[in-house]
């Protein structure tokens, strides 16, 4: 199993257009994928739309990211990288 | 969605003008029968418990349900894209992302196996659950998703029931809607044909209902707190969308005079011959009628009205509704050729973002203590950097035909004048430098809406390639009144003699330094207002585009230069009251074929 700490840097958080990537960046892997919110324990299923965006995670918050399976490395990897990337948005400073 | 308990005419009580208040999302009168639609009771269902045996068969129902709910969402997906264009038909996204969620179907499968139950109850049971998740949420924008969510279990419920949706399409007589709230899937699946209008429990003026309704020109009222608890499908209701209220149950002589009321309205604004006329005085002074446009599918109306260009596009209305998600360069590419496309020589101004104040309250926005005087407008484009600049390249790329302009809303210092037109500038070398096609001539316009601006209207005039008054913004700013606020909203007075005479100012500016100067707001589509505008010296009105028919006609009753002296003793009066007095006496007047008639029917 891997775990990664990486905080939410996008100034949305997860919300929708955010969620969706990180689901579809989740589902390409064979490996489970688990989201946690560092400050509640809430966790979420990563792989689901409606479980991610539950966790209602804003800007600034930890996310801690749980993967086990064969895969798991590579999925760690690329969760984290797309957080880190605020999810490709191309706004990368004012209200967006 | 379908009917709830039919009532059947036998059960019809007594006639009795109630009138329920609401907020006024779109203008017009209808008069009709209701159809109600009811959101939590539109479907029937049983717990069924089933053998272990049945369990193969439910979830084989439920696999069917699934795939049939995502073909029909993706054909209402296209149908909504392709009536009011693809800023719209996201909203479908979210559903069908949804949908797809494996772990949503697993579950809904799981309690089949599990518990023994059949498939409707499972969706109902595990998307009830979710959904009291998602009401307990901070966060006001993921709560909505809930409706979302609701929409969903709604969608697959019909689907495992057996029977099609009751089909709105299919309407075959003439009703006007009553409901909760207009989904956006069923404003997909409506035939508006059959639509007289509608009323609604929930929405504001900027709510998806109240624009649709607009851009589609059927009456509507939104905001009633209680309208589907006081109305059953069949019964008689009248909509008054122009004064926002709702009429249940009329009596005769109310339903007589709202016939003649909606007769009026009708007649006034029928587009007919006079659409090719000039908007012409007797004494022979053109006015240019330009269009107002939010949605899209309004651009195919503008010829029919006679609308010459469009004078405003609004084009937050493109970002709203929609944040987080915006619009990228080439969707806005393809809406801004189409705006080039249709309006010709006459061109289209396009209004850069405005979203701000009560607009983005929900959005998931850091709320403002102030939001009238905060971060929107021009100010709020210079800070969201990204989206400014994507908006402009946009422009720049669609003005083949160079008839595009583009507008700055809410100038107050000419500093923020010169750096919006810095920034505009490099958006231009950046598209040259990468040898992207674009028309680097773009006229860029100033909206006057805060006093400090009109008052240093000349220095303005010197480095705007044109002007455009802002009056629904400029009055709230001049008698610093919020016409939302109903303890204040007698302050909102149009025809005040401080904005009479702000607007005579403008008027010798631009005179005097020979810019273009025109006019967008409410007040331009008020028969009165408008001649009191053009006694003022206003020589270009941008109204909505049902609208130009009426203020034509007013127009082409009138003399330009009776009502100039009109406005001009009019200037000298001190109140909003005495103008109005003024007005009222002397039109009917000098025009008695429009004024008269206009102030007979009351």
């Amino acid at each position: 199993m891997q775990e990664r700490r990486v905080t939410i840097a996008n100034r949305l958080g997860l919300h929708a257009r955010a969620a969706a990537r990180l689901v579809q960046c989740a589902g390409q892997f064979n490996c489970q994928v688990v989201i946690e919110r560092a400050d509640n324990q809430q966790s979420a299923d990563g792989k689901s739309i409606l479980s991610v965006l539950l966790l209602a995670a804003a800007r600034g918050s930890t996310l801690i990211i749980k993967t086990a399976g064969a895969d798991e490395e590579r999925a760690a990897e690329a969760i984290v990288e797309l957080i880190d990337n605020r999810f490709g948005e191309e706004v990368s400073d004012g209200l967006y | 969605m379908v009917f709830t308990n039919q009532e059947s005419s036998s059960t019809k009580s007594a006639s009795r003008d109630l009138r329920l208040p609401g907020i006024g999302a779109s203008p017009g009168v209808a008069v009709g029968r209701a159809l109600r639609l009811d959101e939590s009771g539109r479907h029937q269902f049983y717990y069924v418990a089933i053998s272990g045996g049945q369990v193969r068969r439910e979830v084989r129902r439920l696999r069917e349900a699934f795939a049939e709910a995502r073909a029909q969402l993706q054909e209402i997906k296209d149908k909504l894209a392709h009536q009011l264009g693809s800023e719209h038909s996201y909203i479908l996204d979210a559903h069908l992302m949804i949908l797809e969620d494996d772990r949503f179907q697993t579950e809904i499968k799981q309690a089949v196996r599990r518990r023994k139950i059949n498939a409707e109850w499972a969706v109902r049971s595990v998307t009830d659950r979710i959904i009291a998740a998602y009401k307990q949420v901070q966060d006001a924008y993921l709560r909505e998703r809930s409706t979302d969510i609701e929409d969903i279990a709604s969608r697959l419920l019909t689907i495992l029931s057996g029977h099609t949706e009751f089909n709105l399409s299919e309407l075959t007589e003439n009703v006007i809607i009553i409901a909760e709230d207009i989904w956006p899937s069923t404003v997909a699946e409506l035939n508006f044909n059959r639509v007289l209008g509608f009323a609604t429990n929930s929405g504001g003026q900027t709510s998806h209902s109240a624009i649709i309704a607009r851009a589609l020109n059927i009456p509507a009222v939104v905001g009633i707190h209680n309208i589907t608890q006081n109305v059953r499908t069949g019964d008689a209701v009248i909509i008054d969308g122009t004064l926002g209220e709702v009429i249940v149950k009329p009596t005769k002589p109310v339903i007589r005079d709202y016939l003649i009321k909606r007769e009026t309205f009708v007649e006034e604004r029928r587009p007919n011959k006079q659409a090719t006329l000039p908007a012409e005085t007797l004494d022979g002074v053109r006015i240019t009628l330009r269009a107002n446009v939010e949605l899209p599918n309004e651009i195919e109306s503008l010829s029919l009205f006679g609308a010459q260009g469009i004078g405003l596009y609004r084009s937050e209305f493109m970002f709203l509704n929609r944040l987080p998600d915006l619009p990228d360069e080439e969707e806005q590419v393809e809406l801004y050729t189409r705006l080039s496309d249709a309006t010709g020589e006459q061109g289209a101004s396009i209004r850069v973002f405005d979203l701000g104040g009560d607009k983005l309250s929900l959005q998931g926005f850091e709320a403002e203590q102030n939001p009238a005087l905060g971060l929107r407008g021009i100010r709020l484009s210079m800070r969201a950097t990204a989206v400014f600049q994507t908006q402009l390249k946009a422009i720049l790329r669609a003005n083949r035909r160079g008839n595009l302009r583009v507008v700055l809303p809410l100038i107050s210092t000419i500093t923020e004048l010169r750096l919006a037109k810095q920034f505009i500038a490099n958006v231009k070398r950046e598209l040259a430098d990468s040898h992207i096609e674009h028309n680097p001539n773009l006229p860029i316009g100033v909206m006057i809406e805060v006093p400090a601006a009109a008052m240093m209207a000349d220095i303005f005039a010197r480095e705007a390639n044109f002007l455009c008054i802002g009056t629904n913004d400029l009055i709230q700013y001049l008698l610093a009144v919020d016409r939302a606020n109903e303890n204040v909203a007698y302050l909102y007075q149009p025809l005040h003699p401080a904005l009479l005479r702000t607007i005579a100012h403008l008027v010798r500016v631009a005179e005097t330094v020979q810019v273009p100067l025109e006019l967008c707001g409410e007040m331009a589509a008020d028969p009165v207002q408008a001649i009191a505008l053009i006694g003022l010296g206003i020589r270009a009105l941008s109204l909505v585009p049902a609208s130009i028919p009426l203020i034509k006609n007013a127009i082409r009753s009138i003399e330009e230069e009776q009502v100039r002296e009109l406005m001009s003793k009019a200037m000298q009066l001190v109140s909003a009251s005495e103008v109005e007095e003024l007005l009222a006496r002397e039109l009917p007047l000098q025009a008695p074929r429009f004024f008269a008639a206009l102030s007979a029917k009351g």
